[in-house]
């Protein structure tokens, strides 16, 4: 019986898509969207139900979770919040199933803009889409709630710049495909080399950058293995045996720089320029061989999104500003603040955690 | 020793390569790092190894890791459990799961493929529906439980090379499953099983007994992996840790000797197997070939290396049925 | 040669088939000679011989799978004119009409009746199946050898009776007109078969041309119009029907007087070591076996392929499962074959390449499997004793050439059935069961082999074999059991034994 639903909705929202791709533009579905919303604005709804999607799983999105659901509770509407963990495809099955549940809004954080296209079209036609942490710039989204990463990653290569004069610099990223990663890195190394700010510029990863005393010698990803993360790390620094300093530009690529250089000895001697939270980072930066982390604020990303969308429900679409871009800053993390951002922290990811367990 | 000198061979070739081309191959960092991931990815070979030579195959053992991995940091640090109670009760139920594979397999006579493609899926999802699908990690803590896997001993004369601990149950695995299968009545007749396991039925040998051990032996060599790959890497994420690490275990096994019709056993060759495999992926950062091509060149060497052995053993054998036939 | 003088039969029916002195050589050793014969229209020619006669070889040639080295096959049209058949493969003997229906059935079970009927001739356009013309004409098939299925059904929800009708249907409807039958009823119940009787009478009286292969004397008494027997390779007459008699036949069949072997003396007083009783195997539930083998006993268990021999061999050494009650020195067999093995039971299995030998392993790994699980000191391998025990299997067995690391894929077929039967016997085992001890081992082989299986009763072990090669049973047994259709039909001293009476027996014939 519910497999049988379940095809028959996969059928129709296939239809749907294909008929979507072949006829309706951008434009279209903007303005679509926009006139459900003035058609709310005359029939606001009593309750609503939005959605908020990550793009894979961590302690980061946990916190997401703990925002939306606050702003959920405050505003007395419901919320659903997914976390695929089988990254592209996963992720279109559970926007997929989110229509299907009919939800009223969806806040996505796209892992792939330009391939899921289809999918975030699909998404805008039946409901309202917004993203948050990573743009679809492309894609017929009514606005974009996050920091953006260009200037994020600038933050990060300009607190690299601070603490460390001039030598060898290796990059170790998840995976470049997603626009969020690429923006940061560029960001970084752009920041860290000094340059002008231009989010269009694009470096190739496998090329080596030599400019103003630094020699970025190459960026390395992992597909999330985090095994080969850390393999990649000991490599790199066999092959580059003069590195001044590494990024890990996500979570798990700081933390285990650290614990690389802790167990060979290099702590301090190669310093590390963070990206996120993660607990030995934190303990890093305390100890110093961390210079500091960029971090972003998760809780407001899932706060805001929920908050965006309910309105949109009532027909109030003054949240969006003009260019369609809600930022949501980054912080850099040093010794000086690093205890204060830790216990708020602490606090966020508690009330995320309970959130999950009542759901 | 003669079974082995083709991928010995290779396992040469590749380190010579590396070492000429790429940089610091020799130094006693590079040299350390690859000992232990080596002897962490061959204590997993030696599981899928010991299945293989069964005539049978594992596909579950990228899960067992994660399971085992994931489980070992979610009750130590979640659920504040003690080392002694954790690390045997992992490995308890890592041998559960074989035998649970066993017994589908030889009672219910299910094909080894389904079952453990199954438990590829069931682990794997019971991981991340155990822990909410959060990554687990020891947050700093437990430095004497990681230390079975991150303790280093200096060697004399080896300059800054380090032996890593793991190399310990390693060589302790290698000697037992060397002696297991040339001096004990069970490994010989696990050997007879995987060559003709309608003979070996036939001559008595309790076959469904011993499939059913070397499954339980490889899902336990799995968990035992992913307790030791947890401790070395300290945190990990219940949806990808441990993925596609059976077909690396795998291809060990049979680029070491072991072929996938079973009955051939060949424990060192498993062990050169995964170092060729490891050697082969650090080579492509120290010569810098970039990341994109690490699969390509990993599925291309392995194919020529596969193919060469092929042919030449080919060539062997014709010439030695050329001269048996002379001599008469 | 023959024995009968070979009379002309009936001149009324056609002759569509001459067959003129055909034979066949394997790597130089004739295994069938000289076979002259006519096929004619509207008659069933029976062909009978013990296992091993030439009966396959002969039915392989006349369907194509294999060329004749010698003699002449010709197709005769109506008008009496013959033209000689290059019968080179299949399709060139399809093409002259001849159709072959398997003893093993070939149908594809997942096809269904009409689907069968005419898999690779499909009535088809532009690629499409014309389904219902298929339909069609399989009724028609299926109507003429009286079967009444819809066309529709799915081959694997057929009985085997019905299978074979449905080959049969096939091969028909390829417009065969000579139509041979391989061991057609040997699956098949008494009704079924005598049904099948009734059809190949019905497509005898339709002007087809039969050939009709059968180890049961009785079906071929009622149906044939002349009988061929063949003797080791060899046409030992052909008679016609108002000759044949069932005692002609079998002495036809049977043919030389065997030199009776020297018979072993047992104490009359032996202890019984192996008994069985109310046996009731996979095969044939139907029937309950009961017999005992005496210490120092060799028996024999006679009958064709498909009397039940082999089940009850591996029922006594628990690689099958069965019903019933065995035990070995008054303790009952009830483990699995491994527990057997422990308890002194070792089997020699029929087919060795599949049962019996690690053809890729050495000699040596082969010889000593047993031997190293009875010796094991503290579950660790005597190698000092296995060196020891292969190189005296392997003297003792005659292994050529006497290299225990050699690979037994390298041997002759003797010489690895040695093998097997020297890791059997490197355990002392105190019941022996060897299923066709000699299955494809020449002489001089076979009789080390019998020599070696005498020695090993004259130290008190009981020894169970089975065997279709009467003149083996007659050689090695001391007293003979004959099965048919699972069932013991008679026993025999073995100085009291004659191939012609086990035969008669064999066949199902009263005792």
């Amino acid at each position: 019986m519910n497999t049988t639903r379940a095809l028959l909705s996969g059928l129709t929202l296939a239809i749907a898509a294909l008929s979507i791709a072949g006829t309706a533009s951008q434009g279209d579905l903007v303005a679509a969207q926009k006139a459900r919303i003035a058609e709310f604005a005359k029939h606001p709804k009593a309750r609503s139900h939005v959605a908020f999607v990550s793009n894979g799983v961590a302690d980061f999105w946990t916190i997401a979770k703990a925002g939306a659901m606050a702003a959920g509770r405050e505003l007395g509407c419901d919320v659903t919040v997914e976390f695929p963990g089988g990254g592209l495809s996963d992720q279109k099955r559970m926007l997929e199933d989110l229509i299907i549940r009919g939800v009223d809004g969806v806040s996505v954080s796209p892992i792939d803009p330009t391939n899921q296209i289809e999918v975030l079209q699909l998404v805008a036609e039946k409901s309202l889409l917004i993203t948050n942490d990573s743009d679809a710039p492309t894609a017929p989204r009514l606005c974009y709630i996050g920091m953006d990463n260009y200037i994020a990653g600038r933050m990060c290569g300009e607190l690299a710049r601070a603490g460390c004069k001039g030598g060898e610099v290796a990059i170790f990223i998840g995976r470049l495909e997603q626009d969020n990663a690429k923006r940061r890195r560029q960001g970084f190394i752009d920041g860290l080399l000094g340059r002008s700010s231009d989010p269009t510029r694009y470096d190739e990863p496998s090329k080596v950058i030599s400019e103003s005393g630094y020699t970025i010698v190459g960026t390395w990803t992992d597909s999330f293995d985090r095994a080969k993360a850390k393999a990649n790390i000991e490599d790199v620094m066999t092959k580059h045996p003069k590195l001044a300093l590494v990024t890990g530009l996500f979570e798990y690529n700081s933390t285990l720089a650290v614990e690389v250089f802790k167990q060979s000895g290099k702590a301090g001697k190669i310093l590390i320029a963070g990206f996120d939270e993660g607990a030995d980072v934190i303990a890093g930066i305390r100890d110093g061989i961390v210079l500091g982390t960029v971090v972003q604020d998760p809780y407001g990303y899932g706060y805001e999104s929920v908050k965006m969308l309910n309105a949109f429900t009532k027909g109030d679409f003054s949240m969006v500003p003009a260019n369609g871009m809600l930022p949501i800053s980054a912080r850099v993390i040093k010794k000086d603040n690093v205890d204060a951002f830790w216990a708020d922290l602490k606090a966020k990811l508690k009330a995320g955690k309970e959130a999950a367990s009542k759901a | 020793m003669k079974k082995s000198l083709g991928i010995i061979c290779l396992f040469v070739a590749i380190c010579l390569i590396t070492a000429i081309y790429g940089d610091g191959f020799l130094t006693g960092f590079n040299l350390t790092n690859l000992t232990q991931r080596t002897a962490l990815f061959s204590i997993l070979a030696l599981g899928a190894g010991v299945v293989i030579v069964a005539g049978g195959i594992d596909l579950s053992i990228g899960s067992v890791v994660c399971l085992a991995g994931i489980m070992t940091p979610w009750l130590l640090v979640e659920h504040g459990w003690s080392a002694w109670a954790v690390i045997p009760l992992v490995l308890a139920m890592s041998a559960t799961i074989g035998l649970f594979h066993g017994v589908l397999i030889t009672r219910l006579r299910l094909q080894p493929f389904l079952v453990t493609l199954c438990g590829l899926l069931l682990y794997r999802g019971i991981a991340r529906w155990m822990t909410g699908d959060q990554s687990q990690g020891f947050q700093g803590e437990f430095e004497d439980v990681r230390s079975i896997a991150l303790a280093r001993f200096d060697v004399p004369f080896l300059g800054d090379y380090r032996l890593p601990a793991t190399v310990i149950p390693l060589v302790i695995l290698v000697v037992l499953i060397g002696l297991f299968f040339s001096r004990t009545v069970w490994g010989r007749w696990l050997l007879a099983t995987g060559r003709n396991e309608n003979a070996a039925r036939y001559s008595g040998v309790p076959t469904a007994w011993l499939t059913t051990g070397a499954y339980v032996v490889c899902s336990l060599l799995a968990g035992f992996g992913g307790m030791l790959f947890i401790f070395d890497i300290g945190s990990a994420q219940p949806s990808d840790f441990g993925n596609f690490y059976e077909l690396y275990a795998i291809a060990a096994a049979v680029l070491g000797g072991c072929s996938l019709r079973g009955g051939d056993a060949n424990v060192l060759g498993i062990v050169v197997g995964a170092a060729t495999l490891q050697v082969l992926r650090t080579a492509i950062i120290l010569v810098g070939l970039g990341s994109q091509l690490e699969f390509a060149v990993i599925g291309g060497v392995l194919l020529i290396g596969i193919a060469a052995d092929e042919l030449v053993r080919r060539y062997s054998a014709r010439r030695a049925e050329q001269t048996s036939r002379m001599q008469h | 040669m023959a024995e009968l003088p070979v009379r002309e039969g009936s001149v009324l029916a056609r002759t569509v088939l001459r067959v003129t002195g055909i034979g066949r050589r394997y790597a130089g050793i004739p295994a069938l000679t000289g076979v002259t014969m006519d096929v004619r229209a509207g008659e069933v020619l029976a062909v009978v011989g013990e296992n091993g006669a030439g009966k396959s070889t002969l039915l392989k040639i006349l369907s194509g799978v294999i060329a004749p080295s010698d003699g002449v096959i010709e197709q005769v049209d109506a008008n009496g004119t013959s033209v000689p058949l290059q019968m080179e493969n299949v399709r060139e003997a399809a093409r002259a009409g001849i159709a072959l229906v398997h003893q093993e059935l070939n149908l594809a079970e997942n096809l269904d009746v009409a689907g069968s009927i005419f898999l690779g001739r499909e009535p088809a356009r532009f690629g499409f199946l014309k389904r219902a013309t298929m339909m069609r004409e399989a009724r028609e098939w299926l109507h003429r050898v009286g079967l009444n299925v819809d066309p529709s059904t799915q081959c694997e929800s057929l009985s085997i009776a019905q299978r074979q009708l449905v080959e049969i249907a096939k091969a028909l409807s390829t417009q065969a007109k000579i139509l041979i039958l391989d061991e057609p009823t040997s699956s098949l119940s008494a009704r079924e078969a005598a049904r099948l009787l009734a059809i190949v009478k019905v497509l005898r009286a339709s002007g087809v041309a039969i050939v009709f292969v059968s180890h049961h004397l009785d079906e071929v008494l009622e149906i044939a119009d002349r009988v061929l027997v063949l003797r080791d390779g060899q046409q030992t007459g052909i008679l016609n029907r108002d000759a044949c008699d069932r005692a002609t036949i079998e002495r036809l069949m049977v043919g030389r007087e065997i030199a009776a072997p020297a018979a072993r003396v047992l104490p009359v007083d032996a202890q019984v070591r192996l008994q069985v009783q109310s046996l009731q195997t996979v095969h044939h539930r139907r029937h309950r076996i009961s017999f005992e083998v005496r210490a120092g006993e060799i028996v024999g268990l006679a009958g064709l392929v498909g009397a039940g021999r082999t089940e009850v061999l591996e029922a006594i050494a628990g690689v099958t499962s069965s019903a019933g009650h065995a035990s070995l020195d008054g303790i009952a067999l009830t483990g699995n074959a491994s527990q057997r093995v422990c308890e002194g039971v070792a089997l020699v299995p029929e087919d060795r390449a599949r049962n019996g030998l690690f053809l890729q392993d050495s000699v040596s790994m082969n010889l000593s499997l047993a031997w190293i699980g009875q010796h094991r000191q503290r579950g660790l391998v005597n190698r000092q004793g296995e060196r020891a025990i292969v190189n005296h299997m392997i003297s003792r067995m005659r292994v050529q050439p006497p290299a225990p690391a050699r690979r037994v894929q390298t041997l002759s077929g003797g010489n690895q059935q040695k093998s097997v039967i020297g890791r059997c016997l490197a355990v002392n085992p105190k019941l022996l069961l060897l299923d066709e001890p000699t299955r494809g081992v020449d002489v001089g082989a076979r009789a080390e082999i019998h020599a070696e299986v005498r020695r090993l009763a004259d130290t008190g072990s009981a020894v169970l074999f089975a065997s279709s090669e009467l003149e083996e049973v007659l050689m090695l047994a001391d007293r003979i059991l004959v099965m048919h259709e699972g069932r013991i039909l008679g026993e025999f001293a073995a100085r009291d034994a004659t191939e012609v009476a086990i035969m008669h027996l064999a066949t199902g014939g009263t005792a």
